[in-house]
């Protein structure tokens, strides 16, 4: 026994890793069986099979933690699927520590696609994408060596480039004809009837959020996950917007939750035209992502329309209905994976008109709550003094508020008035405290106020503007007489955007534009997408402005370049079948040698170790078996086809197995020799 | 003395006729060498198969009766130079003699001029006299001073050895071993056979003395033909191959097959297909003449000055047989 390819154990090895790593990008594998099957794929990695020397030992291991498997199951701590998924991976962990034999590495490659199809079941998307390439090239070839290796006679060293070559270049192609097959062979969705959990890596555990409670969760303003992406016209032509993209606004504060009382028509439209729109609108084109996790529509303030609302399923994009809710809220009826829009915003504080208010709305404005802290209102006459003016003074108190008090995120739990404990306790708190505290003490000294939630800030990335789950943000919004609903912003300008790490933050935006496009090519690649495709092939190009080139009637260079690719690939294929042709006769014979030995084991006469049918019909030649002259028949014919090129005539071989299939049945022979 | 015989290839019907020429020849060596049908088949093979023998055993089993029940059999003309230390290549050649009455050189042709040789104990001669036996049996000619003499067709050589008593002896080269088509080994008859001899025994005419030709020399060179017709399917070419490659690559083997012991592989499979009378070669022709053909050329790792190793390489290259996948 020579020792096994360590480059075809490494390949196995890692495409086992790629197959556990299809499941536990689902983040449902419990973090113990991670740990174990990452700690044996090291070690195979390394070279270290320590459970060679214990097969059977260590394969007993694996009974106690099916156990805690099951325990886990029957305690419903546990998904079955999960649980089953995880104990393919122990099992696959302990075979790669074991000693390599062809029956291991069969056993490891299985449990691999067992892995493969737990990964298909409990995610779904990109990283289960990549990872199931991964696991399908990586097994390809380690196959393909393993085969390779077991034709090469024993000491002769197993010719690993050569082998390699054409198997990558093989496997290459493979992936290409599938991505051609994908695109061109019309398709049906599978996806019907399948809900799968959230696309990627999920919602983002924070960032716009329904209701605003103070002391609450608070905001993560480390998540640098990519909830909306927005291509805006005029370009503004910085980096980093500086500007407030509102969801909806709040009048209602019960001293520790905001709410909505102002008025819910509860109208479903396609189109919704807030307020009256102005010359200088800024129009947005806007994506909002998988990680968003809520239906409210985002603007950059202040929204005059929005419109041309999209749904993105699983089934693909569709034309939907927007709902409006209380506190200027416009919500998307239909769940979705992600949704886009347009919409024209007005500058803040440009728009005369404050919008459709009734009396008890505007009533609202000047609220507060029951158990409000006398002191609050004492503190804030002394911050406004005799100001008249609701923007000064609303400016007044909030540059009062960004020197007196400090930004933090460090909260502790609930707190029965989180207001008193912002303004007179801690000193200290987020931008929701900051927002609330400013709105209230407006109200206090009679200002009309209220609290807008949504985010702040706005990356460039490209020619497209991202705002993160850690750009969510609270402030307020005074009602100036002439001038409607003007932004001012009591937290301190250093903490309004996100502060998370610049480096997580451009992975994250890399991966999340390439989970888009495999989104956008793969996922919701459509029927249409795909007439789509073929008409962009056979059309004329266009020019910058749009219309057909006129100097050609000719289909364009594209067209003709996959013309010529499709020609030469069906050039290829004949080609291949021809040659397969010219192979056959050999082929067949092989295929009746095959069968025989299969009827002979069936009726208890398997060849032995290394006999070829030559030998199985002399030996039993030599007993005198009763099958012998049946067989010797069949053997010639065989060796005939197979090496003196008197090829078998059609039909002859089903005719010699049926002569061997009666003899075996008769238990005496039906055929002479010839 | 002798012409050499015209090689005349008198085309063999099919390869039904010449399995039965071999057959015939097989049972009637049988009568003179009892109990070893197997040997009696492969020494038969390599005969037809154009290629030297190789002998190796012990005194007394019945060599030099095999060699001479193949001349009777064949009707070859057999001659036999018993190899010693002093033995010149002359004395096997032959040499120019000068005659006195005429003033002139005549050439006086040597006992190699027979259509079969058998070179009794070949490794007791010195090496320069062994290797005057490599141009005869590699071209069939002679060459003394400047003059080329053509040897009698069909010519074979047939050497012994005797593996046990190696003092004195010049153990072969290994150009000289890789001539040999086959080395084969008769060992003694099985007890019944032995008991049989004795009853028989009636006189001292031995059972070769009464054998009668059942071949001719001319049916010899047909048969030859007909093995050098034989097709050998690509497949089994690089089974040969294949099993010769893992001779090189064995760990035990310090060197494996040569290229001419690929091809003579290759034509003792030839030969051996005919006694199936196949005029194709199969995967099991080759098995059945591998360890004849390969065994005494391959150069163990193990292998000592003037050590036997013959069992050792036999293993070695069934060893080799098995691991080594036939086609199907």
């Amino acid at each position: 026994m020579t020792r096994p390819l360590r480059l075809r154990l490494l390949l196995r090895d890692l495409s086992i890793a790629a197959a556990f790593a299809s499941m536990a990008v689902s983040g449902q594998v419990p973090l113990w069986a991670f740990g174990l099957v990452l700690v044996a794929v090291l070690m195979g990695v390394l070279g270290r099979r320590p459970f060679a020397r214990y097969p059977r030992l260590t394969a007993a291991l694996l009974v106690p933690l099916a156990g805690v498997l099951y325990l886990a199951v029957a305690s419903g701590q546990m998904d079955l699927v999960v649980a089953a998924c995880s104990f393919a991976g122990l099992v696959a962990a302990q075979r790669v520590l074991s000693e390599s034999s062809p029956a291991t590495d069969g056993q490891v490659l299985l449990a691999g696609l067992l892995m493969i199809a737990g990964g298909a079941a409990l995610s779904g998307e990109l990283l289960f994408a990549v990872c199931l390439l991964t696991f399908a090239v990586l097994a390809s070839l380690s196959l393909g060596l393993a085969v390779v290796e077991a034709a090469v006679p024993v000491g002769e060293p197993v010719p690993v480039r050569a082998v390699m070559r054409p198997l990558g270049r093989g496997t290459f192609v493979a992936m290409l004809g599938a991505m051609a097959f994908f695109i061109l062979i019309p398709r049906l969705n599978w996806n019907v009837g399948v809900r799968r959990a959230s696309p990627g890596l999920g919602t983002a555990t924070s960032g716009f959020s329904d209701t605003v409670r103070l002391g609450g969760s608070g905001t993560l303003k480390s998540n640098p996950r990519v909830v909306l992406r927005a291509r805006l016209s005029p370009d503004p032509g910085t980096e980093q917007l500086s500007s407030y993209w509102v969801g909806r606004t709040y009048d209602t504060f019960d001293g520790l939750e905001w709410s909505t009382i102002g008025a819910s028509t509860k109208r479903h439209r396609t189109r919704v035209t807030l307020r009256p729109g102005a010359d200088n609108q800024v129009y947005q084109r806007i994506e909002l992502l998988p990680a968003y996790g809520s239906r409210t529509l985002i603007a950059l303030e202040t929204p005059a329309k929005l419109g041309n609302a999209l749904t993105h399923t699983a089934l693909g994009d569709r034309r939907t209905q927007l709902q409006e809710l209380g506190g200027d809220e416009l919500r998307f009826v239909e769940e979705g994976l992600g949704y886009s829009y347009e919409v024209y915003s007005v500058p803040p504080g440009t728009d005369t008109d404050p919008g459709r208010m009734n009396q008890q709305e505007t009533d609202q404005l000047l609220a507060l709550p029951d158990n409000l802290d006398p002191r609050m209102e004492e503190l804030a006459r002394r911050v406004v003094g005799d100001e008249k003016d609701p923007l000064a003074a609303a400016q007044k108190l909030s540059a009062w508020l960004q020197r007196e008090y400090e930004y933090t995120l460090e909260l502790s739990g609930d707190v029965a008035d989180p207001l008193r404990d912002f303004l007179f306790v801690r000193k200290a708190g987020h931008c929701e405290h900051f927002a609330t505290a400013l709105t209230l003490m407006l109200r206090t000294q009679g200002f009309e106020a209220r609290l807008a939630t949504g985010f702040f800030g706005g990356e460039r990335v490209g020619d497209e503007y991202l705002v993160r789950a850690g750009d969510a943000h609270a402030w307020t919004h005074v009602l100036v007489p002439g001038r409607g609903f003007v932004t001012v912003d009591a937290t301190p300008p250093a903490f309004r955007a996100n502060q998370s790490l610049q480096l997580i933050e451009t992975m994250i935006s890399l991966y999340e534009s390439v989970e888009a496009l495999w989104r956008k090519a793969v996922v919701d690649y459509s029927f249409r997408d795909q007439l789509d495709f073929v008409r962009s092939m056979s059309r004329p190009p266009r020019d910058a402005s749009g219309q057909p080139r006129p100097s050609s009637s000719l289909p364009p260079l594209r067209a003709w370049v996959t013309a010529a690719g499709v020609a030469l690939a069906i050039y290829g294929l004949v080609r291949a079948l021809s040659q397969r042709r010219a192979r056959r006769p050999a082929q067949e014979a092989t295929r009746l040698v095959d069968a025989v030995e299969r009827l002979l084991a069936r009726a208890g006469l398997p060849p032995r170790e290394g006999e070829t049918l030559e030998d199985v019909s002399a030996r039993l030649s030599g007993e005198a078996h009763p099958l012998a002259p049946v067989l010797a028949a069949i053997t010639r014919r065989y060796l005939e086809a197979r090496f003196g090129q008197r090829p078998l005539q059609s039909g002859e071989s089903a005719r010699l197995l049926a002569q061997l299939r009666r003899a075996l049945d008769d238990g005496r022979p039906t055929a002479r020799a010839s | 003395m002798n012409a050499p015989a015209r090689a005349v290839v008198s085309p063999l019907a099919s390869a039904a006729t010449a399995r039965a020429a071999l057959e015939r020849v097989a049972a009637n060596l049988a009568l003179a060498v009892q109990g070893k049908e197997k040997e009696l088949r492969l020494a038969v093979t390599c005969v037809a198969a154009g290629g030297h023998l190789l002998l190796e055993d012990v005194p007394g089993v019945g060599k030099t009766t095999l060699v001479e029940a193949l001349a009777r059999s064949f009707g070859l003309s057999l001659s036999r130079v018993q190899f010693t230390a002093d033995l010149m290549p002359t004395d096997i050649l032959g040499a120019q003699v000068f005659h006195s009455a005429t003033g002139t050189f005549s050439f006086r042709p040597g006992p190699i001029f027979r259509q079969l040789v058998l070179a009794d104990e070949l490794n007791r001669a010195p090496p320069r006299t062994q290797s005057a036996l490599l141009e005869a049996m590699a071209q069939g000619q002679v060459s003394l001073d400047g003059t080329t003499h053509p040897l009698p067709r069909p010519f074979t050589v047939v050497a012994t050895q005797n593996p046990v008593d190696f003092s004195g002896t010049y153990p072969l080269p290994d150009s000289q071993l890789d001539r040999f088509l086959m080395r084969l080994s008769l060992g003694h008859p099985a007890p019944e056979v032995e008991a049989r001899l004795l009853t028989q025994q009636r006189d001292t005419t031995s059972a070769v003395e009464v054998l009668e030709a059942v071949s001719t020399p001319e049916e010899l060179a047909g048969l030859r033909a007909q093995v050098a017709a034989q097709r050998l399917d690509t497949a089994v070419a690089e089974y040969v191959v294949h099993l010769a490659q893992a001779t090189r690559a064995h760990g035990d083997i310090e060197r494996g097959a040569s290229t001419r012991a690929v091809l003579a592989l290759g034509m003792a499979a030839r030969a051996h297909a005919l006694w199936d009378a196949r005029d194709f070669v199969t995967p099991g022709d080759v098995r059945a003449v591998l360890g004849p053909c390969l065994a005494h050329r391959l150069l163990l790792r193990s292998a000592t000055q003037g050590a036997y190793t013959r069992d050792e390489a036999l293993h070695l290259v069934e060893e080799v047989a098995r691991k080594v996948p036939a086609p199907r």
